[in-house]
């Protein structure tokens, strides 16, 4: 087929659109790069690491304080200890629905199933924070929290119902869609005869499906769980909603109180400091903020590949 | 080929001419940011204004604290800044603080605990976190651990409560930080057990008990005839005295039966037009 | 064996299955009970969340939904407990999906195109896919920190309003609906690109058999067959867009109700700050200052209902066009 002028054009034009999404993700990049720039040149990387409150600290600089000095690792562990939570339980009640859809529902309930996963999916995470700051929140303040318990805590936090536990259960909630949906795509790539010679081999239907559906598509579970994570690290309203406004690093060591206590994550930080982003310090620490969850996103991108490349010989498909 | 020569020349015109019109119909906006508790003051003057100048002015309010509309102002990334407080060492110089209306803190608690009244020692002893318990309150009719809430650093008004009612102490930073008073005022009001502190606009509404100080109920009679402490002044601030649409504002709060009338509805009026406060 | 017959084992009665079935979980190790028992659990527990959040919005809507809400502007003090409905977010809400549709579906159709029949060079078509997964993989609130860095430059004062002292306030109705179309372009390109390469290559070939271009192909014979997977990809974007609130917070300016920025009619909306039914739910919760929470359940139950009938228009429009479209949709939840 000979190549037109018209042709020609329209691959040019076709092209030059298609580079603009491109483009505008560079501009983009550049444009926090700059303005992150003071927090990083400022301390290097040590305001990454712990000592302060982290409160006290913003508020600092948004006061006017002239130099930028910050430590938000209360920030960074509060997004891992969500994330990392939520995603853990999520990993585990999604594979155990694929397996209730796959082998055990019955044939009208599997066929609501699927509604039911992509209706998850798509409330919007306002909502999600509405139900918990307005059912949840009061729920575990009131019900679960006892005074005795606060009295324990008193002295280092108040507890107030919103804090590790509804933000976890609401961040588990958003994210299982993910990871279920993708399991079950996969599961319907793997060839049937797979699983029924397992079953002839005398392998209940259950114990077949986890040893040789799920194992074959491992893959497609750490892609899933990748996902998931990113998607409950950038969770910013939702979590903002629940967590408990205070930058705390829960402690393990206070036992069941653990999951009351309050923290704050590193998404709902940029949201919280929304309005004083138009003091130099403040803006320059969130859109650093903002450059690390990026970056981690890219990280578990990266690594879900990695895992993925040496999972290849259980791949089913590209 | 003619044909789509004229239409992209046709599209290109019409750019233009949209990009050339917003320039005829210019109308003046005057940004502000700063004091979430001179907001509601703010967004009523700002309505009055604008329907008496049959929009030729527009307003864009938006908050953050006192101490982020100093800092705007000064950068001149808004025209004027709001203020709860007056201007204090650390402020950018070279600032002008215009007052326009005095206002009062009040100390909350949920309305389902009719505390009365509160000593200044016994004030200064729950928000720095001497006393825990509301059953070490006499009056209190709240039982357990107490909830104290409080306002982000950046707050005007948490600086007049710490100065004239903590007797220049500050608060302890087991406090729950809230970021503007609307949101100081929902805590307080759904927590049984919480007490804090807000502007007068806010204290007075339904949902929160006003606890007096010292013996002094925490209103607006015992304000003006002085008996109570809890008292400071909303500032107008600009870079520089004032000029152009932002003088005629401020000078029309300052000095118009209008903005009078407004400022009397919840607030308190200056007395006479008071001189400017400068920055260092 | 008869010619016919089939090879498959005699059928059991419904009854005769269901009895073994339940019979053989009782002989199974317990290891694997207790899976069959978790699994259950699982798969009821996720029926019933999502069953109990429906039916609490709905209780909550119905009990707090007037018509008058609808087609009231929100009171212009912060305090949102008096009267006053949210007409001014919803009609955010329209102006968003609007604007981050028109932009977002063009983009992403001529980007999947270029990818799929031109892709040269093949260095710059990689980048360019990396670029939209590196999009859709992002989360909206550093897209909308990225989006007002970007517009808070001087270039794009036109875009949303310079302050008296020079500094671009970089928030409007145009600046979120830019961001939007971005969150929405991944989801379009993903169902354009699986169905431009879902067909069949024979259609290409006869069409430049009959001696057409490669552009006239695109245009009379691919685009035609794609047209329903484009739409599945933009509604899928569009509701994306609806329950985005991150973006919105950050870069519409949360102004309750939508205040134009200069005279001219059109232009001056885009151009001014404004609400959604998402930022106008989180200023009405406890976390914002409007104080009433019982508008903020009438506006989620308003928000539901729109995703919900997003939702079945998805999965109808996705029955009559090809099933590629279908697959992107489920796999950028």
């Amino acid at each position: 087929m000979r190549s037109r002028r018209s042709d020609d054009r329209a691959e040019r034009l076709l092209g030059t659109v298609a580079c603009l999404t491109f483009v505008g993700i560079v501009l983009m990049v550049v444009f926090v790069t700059q303005r992150a720039a003071p927090t990083f040149s400022h301390e290097g990387l040590s305001w990454l690491g712990a000592g302060g409150d982290v409160d006290a600290q913003i508020g600092a600089m948004a006061n006017g304080a002239a130099s930028i000095h910050v430590r938000v690792w209360p920030l960074i562990y509060g997004s891992l200890l969500t994330s990392g939570l939520a995603v853990l339980l999520a990993l585990a009640i999604s594979l155990l629905t694929a397996i209730f859809i796959v082998d055990l529902a019955p044939r009208r309930l599997r066929g609501l199933m699927l509604p039911v996963i992509r209706l998850l999916a798509s409330v919007p995470s306002v909502i999600y924070g509405l139900i918990g700051i307005l059912v949840l929140v009061p729920f575990v303040g009131n019900d679960l929290i006892t005074a005795g318990q606060k009295e324990s805590v008193i002295n280092v936090i108040q507890l107030t119902g919103a804090g590790l536990l509804v933000s976890v259960a609401i961040l588990t909630v958003m994210v299982t869609p993910i990871i279920t949906a993708l399991t079950i795509e996969a599961l319907a790539a793997v060839p049937r005869s797979w699983h029924e010679g397992a079953v002839a081999l005398g392998l209940n239907p259950v114990r077949a499906t986890i040893a040789v559906s799920l194992r074959a598509i491992r893959p497609a579970i750490v892609a899933a769980t990748a996902l998931a994570a990113a998607r409950a690290l950038g969770e910013a309203i939702a979590v903002d909603m629940v967590s408990g406004g205070k930058a705390f690093s829960p402690n393990l060591a206070d036992g069941v109180i653990f999951v009351y206590e309050p923290l704050r994550t590193m998404a709902s930080t940029i949201i919280d400091q929304g309005e004083n982003l138009s003091v130099p310090a403040v803006r320059s620490t969130v859109y650093a903020l903002a450059l690390l969850l990026m970056f981690s996103g890219l990280v578990l991108s990266v690594a879900s590949r990695l895992i993925r490349r040496s999972l290849r010989k259980y791949e089913l498909s590209s | 080929m003619r044909r789509r020569r004229h239409l992209t020349a046709a599209t290109l015109a019409v750019i233009a001419a949209l990009a050339a019109v917003p320039a005829a119909y210019a109308a003046s906006t005057i940004s502000m940011s700063g004091a979430t508790a001179s907001f509601p003051l703010l967004e009523l003057l700002a309505g009055r204004y604008s329907s008496l100048r049959h929009g030729s002015v527009h307003f864009k309010i938006s908050q953050g604290g006192a101490s982020v509309g100093i800092a705007d102002a000064a950068a001149g990334r808004v025209s004027i800044g709001n203020s709860s407080r007056a201007p204090q060492t650390g402020d950018p110089s070279g600032l002008y603080f215009y007052p326009i209306a005095k206002y009062f803190v009040c100390i909350v608690t949920n309305s389902s605990n009719k505390l009365a009244n509160l000593t200044g020692a016994q004030a200064q002893q729950i928000f720095t976190g001497k006393i825990r318990n509301w059953s070490q309150v006499p009056g209190a009719t709240a039982t357990g651990p107490i909830d104290v809430y409080s306002r982000t650093s950046v707050a005007g008004v948490l600086t007049t409560f710490q100065n004239t009612l903590l007797a220049s102490g500050k608060v302890g930073s087991f406090a729950t930080q809230e970021a503007s008073e609307g949101l100081m005022q929902n805590a307080v009001k759904k927590d049984a057990s919480g007490i804090g502190f807000l502007s007068d606009y806010f204290a007075l509404a339904k949902g929160v008990n006003a606890v007096g100080y010292a013996g002094t109920a925490c209103d607006v009679a015992n304000v003006v005839s002085g008996a109570y402490p809890g008292v400071s002044d909303f500032y107008e601030v600009t870079k520089g005295p004032a000029s152009g649409q932002n003088q005629a504002f401020i000078h029309w709060i300052q000095s118009s039966a209008a903005a009078r009338k407004i400022i009397q509805s919840n607030w308190i009026p200056l007395g006479k037009i008071q001189p400017v406060v400068k920055s260092a | 064996m008869v010619a016919g017959e089939s090879t498959q084992p005699p059928q059991l009665s419904a009854r005769r299955r269901r009895a073994g079935r339940r019979s053989a979980v009782r002989s199974w190790r317990l290891r694997d009970q207790v899976v069959w028992l978790l699994a259950w659990l699982a798969g009821t527990m996720l029926c019933l969340v999502a069953g109990s959040i429906v039916v609490f919005l709905a209780i909550k809507g119905i009990a707090y939904l007037r018509p008058s809400l609808l087609v009231r502007s929100p009171s212009p003090s912060a305090n949102q407990s008096g009267s006053g409905g949210f007409l001014d977010p919803l009609i955010g809400t329209l102006t968003m999906a609007a604007i981050g549709t028109v932009v977002a579906t063009p983009l992403a159709v001529a980007t999947a195109l270029w990818i799929v029949e031109y892709g040269r060079p093949r260095r710059l078509a990689g980048l360019v896919e990396t670029a939209v997964e590196i999009v859709a993989a992002t989360p909206d609130i550093v897209l909308a920190i990225f989006g007002l860095a970007l517009f808070q430059f001087g270039i794009f004062a036109p875009l949303s309003f310079r302050a008296s002292s020079g500094g671009v306030y970089g928030r409007s109705f145009l600046a979120a609906g830019l961001m939007m179309s971005l969150i929405a372009l991944p989801l379009t390109y993903a169902a354009t690109r699986n169905a431009l390469r879902a067909a069949p290559s024979q259609l290409r070939e006869a069409s430049y058999a009959l001696g057409k271009t490669r552009v006239a192909t695109i245009r009379r014979v691919l685009l035609p067959k794609v047209r329903s997977d484009i739409a599945t990809g933009a509604t899928l974007g569009l509701g994306r867009i609806i329950g985005s609130t991150a973006i919105v917070v950050l870069l519409l300016g949360a102004s309750l109700q939508n205040s134009p920025q200069g005279g001219v009619p059109l232009l001056g909306f885009l151009r001014g700050t404004g609400s959604t039914l998402t930022s106008y739910i989180f200023e009405n919760s406890p976390s914002g200052e409007g104080n009433a929470p019982q508008k903020a359940y009438a506006a989620a139950f308003v928000l539901i209902l729109i995703v919900l009938i997003l939702n079945a228009a998805v999965a109808r429009i996705a029955r009559v066009g090809s099933g590629a479209a279908a697959t992107a949709g489920r796999l950028s939840l």
